[in-house]
């Protein structure tokens, strides 16, 4: 894993005023994001969740794939690929549940691209991923 | 007067350059020949390896009017050029260097005066960046015509000689080492008939030249092969597998006895050189790109094959090139079929130069495949089932899980690829020929091989146009990291 080109992509983050941080996990190195907006607020649910990605190997040959929520998220139903788990692992202390998300595998987004993507760019599509509440 | 200084010699200190930075360096050095003294400060990566140190020119401080003092024929760096060059090591990362030239019917050993020249520029740049190698390289024609050059490097407080440089196209006589190998007569004949096409001069490269093979499977074992026959002194053998009876097909040295027993690819390659050449030294390694002990031993080399069908292994191929400066020829082989016909027999050749297009450049990867290739067998596992679950859903599994066909492959195409991959290899070393091409696809069952070069144009914002030379230093730009569930390459 390039921790230091994670770190810059991190870097980024903060400077756009978002946390996140490298942490450890029981499935291995992850990303985790804090306090990203959703529009749950309508619907009495979070209007705001951590969302925690997998560093996956080999990275950046390899695509950035997948986002979990604590596994007791209220959210998880009713995002997309919430209710089809990709597994669940622990880290932080809390329990985390990965969701059927998959952005740059014809998910939506573009093609996964190593020089142009990163944890910087995915958190775009974490955005829309948590603003996209269906019932 | 010779230099006083207390150079060491007892650390494999290896120079790399390439093209275009080294073509722009040595005209600078030589701006002023053949009467007077000329240079330049530069920039190298470097990389620690057990016994050494890998250096690589990454970029040149290219002088600016009033930089150089050119009414004394010695270099001699103006004050301005100094604080400039003290500047960019503060916001860089790279090791600082002094290149100059010495003038003609001069040898290129450091004089007294190069001494007080590289202490202070030593002092000063250890001031500032005190964890960074200082690298002092002085070239010169000798009296053959030969670029020939010396260098030393001042390093956690010694100085230590450069003992190697690895230059693209360029061979540099190091002055002060025996840079030509001397064959033994039995050697010397064994090679006979290349010694003839290709002369004495060739013989004596391919004895002192190191060539890493990553994979020895299909393609890999014949360029091995053609490689020990040719006189080759070193050969770096990498490959992750084990034999299995399906390979013995393919696999230039194995043998039906060698089916059950588990014996990694790159053994069965050691064996089969040192009954071809046992004057050939051989390293052999259970593992993969881009591992750190595999990276270690590869960028000692003067040449690299890429002879897997993993993509994966391709980026980091690319890489290599790339942040370490290592020529790279890649091959592989395609073979289709339908109606009962064989339809393609397609072999591929890429040369990956430093400044080349990378992989990525050339659409030579498929995402995809690279991040399953990198999965854990766990993770796999757990594609694999969430891919059959939504196939049972009459869902597209894709996004989980795509087989990806066996390549099909057969001998005579793996050889006729590998063999190629050796020659140019061969021409590279020797400096007799040069792969006339970026990235050759030829299919063997159509008219006149149906030969095209398929070059693509590299794109300006690519990691590949950035990092070249920056070497660790450049980890931030790397292609590819080893993925973490892998086991540790072995030196067997």
């Amino acid at each position: 894993m390039s921790r230091e080109r994670i770190e810059r992509e991190l870097a980024v983050l903060h400077e756009g005023g978002l946390e996140a941080a490298l942490v450890s996990s029981s499935r291995g190195d992850c990303v985790l994001y804090r306090n990203l907006p959703t529009r749950g607020a309508k619907r009495n649910l979070p209007s705001v969740a951590d969302v925690i990605v997998p560093v996956p190997s080999g990275y950046p040959a390899a695509a950035i794939d997948l986002a979990g929520l604590t596994a007791n998220s209220a959210l998880l139903p009713h995002l997309v690929g919430g209710t089809n788990s990709q597994g669940t692992f622990v880290a932080e202390g809390q329990t985390w549940q990965l969701a059927s998300y998959h952005p740059h595998g014809n998910g939506g987004g573009p093609p996964w691209d190593p020089m142009q993507c990163g944890f910087h760019t995915y958190v775009d599509h974490l955005l829309a991923w948590l603003a996209r509440l269906n019932q | 007067m010779n230099s006083e200084l207390k150079i060491r010699s007892d650390l494999d200190v290896l120079v790399r350059a390439a093209s275009p930075e080294v073509d722009d360096l040595l005209d600078l050095a030589f701006r002023r020949y053949p009467d007077d003294e000329s240079g330049s400060f530069a920039w190298f990566g470097w990389r620690e390896t057990p016994g050494g140190i890998v250096l690589t020119l990454a970029s040149i401080e290219t002088p600016r009017s009033g930089d150089l003092d050119d009414t004394v024929p010695n270099i001699c760096f103006l004050p301005p050029s100094i604080r400039r060059a003290v500047k960019a090591a503060q916001e860089g990362r790279l090791a600082a260097a002094v290149v100059h030239s010495h003038p003609a019917e001069c040898h290129t050993g450091a004089s007294i005066i190069d001494d007080d020249m590289d202490t202070y520029f030593a002092d000063l740049f250890a001031g500032y960046t005190p964890d960074r190698p200082y690298v002092s390289l002085i070239f010169a024609h000798n009296a053959s015509g030969q670029l020939s050059g010396t260098g030393r490097i001042f390093w956690r407080g010694e100085w230590h000689a450069v003992r190697r440089f690895a230059v693209e196209r360029k061979s540099v006589y190091l002055e002060g080492y025996s840079s030509s190998v001397r064959l033994s007569a039995h050697a010397a004949e064994r090679i006979a008939r290349l010694r003839s096409a290709f002369g004495e001069e060739s013989a004596s490269r391919l004895a002192g030249a190191t060539v890493a093979v990553i994979g020895a499977s299909g393609t890999g074992s014949p360029a091995i092969e053609a490689l020990a026959r040719a006189g080759v002194g070193h050969l770096i053998i990498v490959d992750p597998d084990v034999f299995a009876a399906s390979n013995l097909e393919r696999v230039h040295g194995s043998w039906d006895a060698d089916v059950g027993t588990a014996i990694p690819k790159a053994e069965i390659a050691r064996r089969h050189i040192q009954a071809i050449n046992p004057d050939c030294q051989v390293t052999a390694i259970l593992g993969a790109l881009p591992q750190p002990e595999v990276i270690d031993a590869v960028a000692t080399a003067n040449v690299v094959l890429g002879c897997t069908d993993q993509h994966y292994s391709r980026v980091a191929l690319s890489d290599l090139a790339v942040r370490y400066l290592v020529p790279v020829i890649d091959c592989g082989v395609q073979l289709e079929g339908g109606g009962g016909n064989v339809t393609a027999q397609v072999v591929q050749l890429v040369r990956l130069l430093p400044a080349d297009p990378c992989v990525y450049c050339q659409d030579m990867v498929s995402n995809q495949r690279v991040q399953q290739e990198l999965m854990s067998p766990a993770e796999r596992a757990q594609r694999m089932t969430a891919a059959e679950q939504a196939a049972e859903r009459g869902e597209a599994g894709d996004a989980y899980w795509q087989e990806l066909p066996q390549l099909n492959t057969v001998g005579y195409l793996t050889t006729t690829a590998g063999a190629m991959a050796a020659g140019y290899a061969i021409g590279w070393i020797t400096g007799r020929f040069d792969p006339p091409f970026l990235r050759l696809q030829m299919d063997l069952g159509a008219p006149l091989f149906g030969v095209v070069d398929a070059r693509k144009q590299p794109r300006a914002e690519c990691a590949c146009r950035r990092a070249r030379g920056t070497a660790d230093q450049g980890g931030v730009d790397a292609f590819i990291w080893p993925a973490a569930h892998w086991s540790p390459a072995v030196i067997l």
